[in-house]
């Protein structure tokens, strides 16, 4: 599993490719409170190289979500495969973690 | 068994390696078993390591030989089986149990609920120091 991200004008990309299982999911949080405080507190979550994802992972997700917007941001995932968009689903949470196409659209209406 | 079309399995330390150690099998499963729907491969492999990571995350060892853990996976012509088995290992707390949906701010919680959305059967079975998760999903 391996994580990186790149800040952009508006928000921060952080890319996750790999199994985002229960060994992957404390490095996600690490990397993006390290973007969070940074200054970045509008985070997309890129998983177009994510083709799983266990609860612990979509766990981290969440911790990340409400970490971004207890820095004011917001945290929004793109480029959902279909196991991950699956596990969204079964567990109601693609209500709360919205998917969008790309990167760029996630906070492209801002 | 003779309707076994394909067999995996793992025996090691209930650790962070057995995990991805397990997905590993899970993904050469599939080339045994071609005729498998993507759907049923995405599902089943998905309920397998939440069982497996529960063990890893919540299991106790009954005294001082640590737990280790075993899975056994296997397809048959309409059914998928997985026994994913926890030695050494005390009985589970109730609260790891838990097979309800949490809130949507919950960090944790949602193994359970999530195997039991994902396959035909769940059976628990405690037998001598050995928790066994039995997992079935008709194809």
């Amino acid at each position: 599993m391996q994580f990186s991200y790149e800040v952009k004008d508006s928000y921060a990309e952080v890319k996750s490719v790999g199994r985002l299982n229960m060994v992957a999911a404390p490095k996600l949080r690490e990397v993006v409170a390290e973007v969070v405080a940074g200054g970045s507190s509008r985070v997309v979550v890129n998983l177009a190289g994510t083709d799983f994802m266990d609860s612990s992972g979509l766990g981290a997700l969440i911790g990340c979500l409400k970490a971004a917007r207890q820095a004011g941001g917001d945290l929004r995932i793109a480029e959902v495969q279909p196991q991950v968009k699956m596990v969204l689903e079964l567990t109601n949470m693609d209500r709360v973690l919205t998917a969008y196409p790309t990167a760029e659209d996630a906070f492209g209406d801002d | 068994m003779t309707d076994v079309v394909a067999r995996r399995g793992f025996h090691g330390p209930s650790n962070d390696q057995a995990i991805d150690a397990i997905h590993d099998e899970l993904d050469s499963l599939w080339e045994d078993a071609s005729f498998v729907p993507d759907m049923d491969r995405m599902t089943f492999a998905t309920a397998v390591i939440e069982a497996a990571a529960n063990i890893v995350q919540h299991a106790l060892p009954v005294a001082e030989k640590p737990v280790e853990i075993d899975v056994d996976i296997s397809v048959r012509p309409t059914r998928l089986i997985a026994r994913v088995s926890a030695h050494n290992a005390r009985e589970p707390f109730a609260d790891d149990m838990q097979a309800s949906m949490p809130d949507s701010e919950a960090e944790s919680g949602r193994g359970l609920a999530l195997i039991e959305a994902l396959v035909t059967t769940v059976t628990f079975e405690r037998q001598d120091g050995t928790n066994t998760w039995i997992l079935t999903r008709e194809t």
